[in-house]
């Protein structure tokens, strides 16, 4: 469990342009349920998703995950924790140009030192269950929407984290690849991943399996309650 | 899981990293590759001509006796002899006789010399190695020489010297004492010069001081004068070939500091993206580490074996109007390979190391930059 005590992350502290992004917010994230992060642009949401991912530190307040407080650790303990229990999906999918899809799925693996043949069968595994084994060798340049963001999922899980964030997961998606990549939450889901997202997309926000929503607007949560 | 295979996950990475912008980078490898070479070559070839100088000096007498006629080298009288023998601490002295010869229809200089041991039988010739090819000569074949009265002589060569050193034995000619007196019209009373060996060495000084006073009209150049004055030519050649080559290599540091130091902004956002994919800063760095050795070591080890086919194979043919030119050079002579090791090192850590530094030192800004940013697009 992710636990958000009393969090405020405030930009460019002391500047004329100083932003308070996240006020005071505590959330507790449940263990292998479908929470979504519901708000407009500029709600905080993406800061919101960037503390529970230790990818930034709160100015204020405490982190826990697991029981564990992760709120000061050094960079070097947090990007261990990011590794080993966290997958994210991008808006922009943030693919490595230039490499192909297989070398993409196994780069977040590649600093534990594993063999390269095992991280290779595992990408290869990832890429099958998201039917983009045939695209293993492409250049990731040459994929569409739909398969990039497959590519970014499975890049996600290579090092099989419990939890997956995801920003904005269906902002580049038609409708049809929208509902898809909603089938592949539910897979997630039902191998046992705590899935967090950020999305104020309709298809996103009245899909059954998301369990909560909680809804974030000028850096606070408005109303945090189940799924209805 | 090891961090042997971490080191190559990485590594592999790099490559593939460096194979994306395989133009730049290979534009970057071509420049790279260039500036060591000039570099490596003016050392290789410094370096081993100065070692043939030395080769050629290690038989060489520890004294030279010449006689000076207003200032000028002049035939020396072989009664000299005896009053060198004379001199105390002197375990020997004997005459010398060698000179020039200019060769008109292959256009070149030869040393004529009357070797101390095994000399030639009368009417044969011993010849180098270089000279043998420029002139065509084999063993039995006969050589032409024009004497100081004018007449033709020729002499059967007998043998064509191995080249441990061509320096040394390229332009050489070696031939009996009677055949050398009759061919420059000298007469039995004269020689070149006299050679002299004393028994210890730290006398050199003190006898070549008596022998100046008990012969007012010679002078006298010992082994280690001559020594350095070698050092002294090749290293201000080679100082004035690395004078010419400073602005060329300082265009490169700029250049090369520029590609390295400067992150473009697709590279700043993809460190952004391995960050936040779960690479350490110190991944990071290993990456670029890679990246600069990968560039700068292949530039270095193509430069070099360039420059060693250059200097050993292709007789330097860049450089030769710098730092080769005196009679005593020709211009088709191969040096014997040889490399002093600290002065590659020395410029292994003069090229690669800025570079590495320069790639990562950069990067080490970037990496340390949250991750979040990436999320922010």
């Amino acid at each position: 469990m992710i636990d958000l005590q009393d969090i405020q992350k405030t930009f460019n502290k002391g500047r004329p342009n100083e932003y308070v992004a996240v006020r005071r917010v505590s959330l507790k994230v449940e263990p292998q349920l479908v929470t979504v992060l519901k708000g407009p642009s500029g709600s905080g949401k993406t800061t919101l998703l960037s503390l529970l991912g230790c990818m930034t530190r709160p100015t204020s307040g405490r982190i826990f995950l697991d029981g564990r407080e992760i709120t000061s650790l050094p960079e070097r303990f947090l990007t261990e924790i990011r590794r080993r229990t966290y997958g994210f999906i991008f808006q922009q999918f943030n693919l490595v140009k230039g490499i192909t899809v297989l070398e993409n799925v196994m780069l977040p693996a590649y600093p534990t030192g594993e063999r390269r043949a095992v991280l290779r069968d595992r990408a290869m595994e990832l890429l099958e269950l998201f039917s983009m084994a045939h695209k293993a060798p492409s250049k990731v340049e040459w994929l569409s929407g739909g398969e990039s963001q497959r590519v970014a999922i499975a890049r996600a899980l290579i090092n099989d984290p419990g939890y997956v964030i995801a920003d904005e997961p269906t902002a580049h998606l038609d409708t049809a690849l929208s509902r898809e990549f909603m089938e592949i939450v539910a897979t997630l889901k039902g191998r046992g991943k705590t899935i967090v997202m950020a999305s104020h997309d309709p298809i996103v926000c009245s899909e059954g399996l998301v369990d909560r929503i909680v809804e974030v607007r000028d850096g606070s949560l408005v109303s945090d309650g189940p799924h209805r | 899981m090891s961090a042997v295979e971490r080191h190559r996950n990485i590594l592999d990475f790099t490559l593939a990293s460096l194979m994306r912008r395989k133009g730049k980078n290979s534009a970057l490898i071509v420049v790279y590759t260039l500036v060591v070479f000039v570099l490596a070559s003016a050392l290789f070839f410094t370096q081993a001509i100065r070692r043939e100088a030395g080769l050629v000096l290690t038989d060489a007498p520890e004294l030279v006796v010449q006689r000076l006629v207003a200032g000028r080298h002049d035939l020396i009288p072989t009664a000299y002899l005896e009053k060198i023998r004379d001199i105390r601490g002197v375990t020997g002295a004997r005459s010398r006789l060698w000179g020039y010869y200019y060769d008109a229809t292959v256009g070149a200089n030869y040393t004529l010399e009357v070797p101390l041991e095994a000399p030639p039988p009368e009417g044969s010739v011993i010849v180098g190695e270089g000279l043998a090819r420029t002139s065509g000569a084999a063993v039995d074949s006969l050589m032409p020489f024009r004497t100081t009265r004018g007449e033709i002589t020729t002499f059967a060569v007998s043998k064509i010297l191995p080249s441990d050193s061509s320096l040394v034995s390229a332009d050489l000619v070696l031939l009996s004492e009677k055949d050398f007196r009759e061919m420059f019209g000298v007469d039995r009373a004269h020689a070149t010069d006299l050679a002299v060996t004393v028994r210890n060495k730290k006398e050199i000084p003190v006898i070549a001081r008596k022998i100046a006073e008990a012969l007012p009209d010679t002078r006298t150049i010992s082994r280690d004068e001559i020594l350095r004055t070698y050092d002294a030519v090749f290293s201000w050649r080679g100082g004035i070939m690395l004078a010419l080559l400073a602005g060329a290599v300082l265009a490169f540091v700029i250049f090369a500091w520029d590609r390295a130091a400067g992150l473009s902004a697709e590279e700043r956002k993809e460190i952004g993206i391995l960050k936040a994919i779960g690479w350490e800063t110190s991944d990071v760095l290993l990456m670029k580490f890679w990246e600069g050795v990968a560039v700068s070591l292949t530039a270095f080890l193509l430069g070099i074996v360039a420059a060693y086919v250059h200097v050993f194979f292709a007789s330097a043919g860049l450089f030769e109007p710098v730092l080769k030119g005196w009679s005593v050079l020709y211009p088709r002579f191969r040096l014997v390979p040889f490399i002093d090791f600290p002065q590659v090192a020395a410029l292994f850590f003069l090229t690669v190391v800025p570079y590495t530094v320069a790639t990562v030192i950069p990067s080490w800004r970037a990496a340390t930059v949250d991750p979040d940013a990436v999320m922010r697009g």
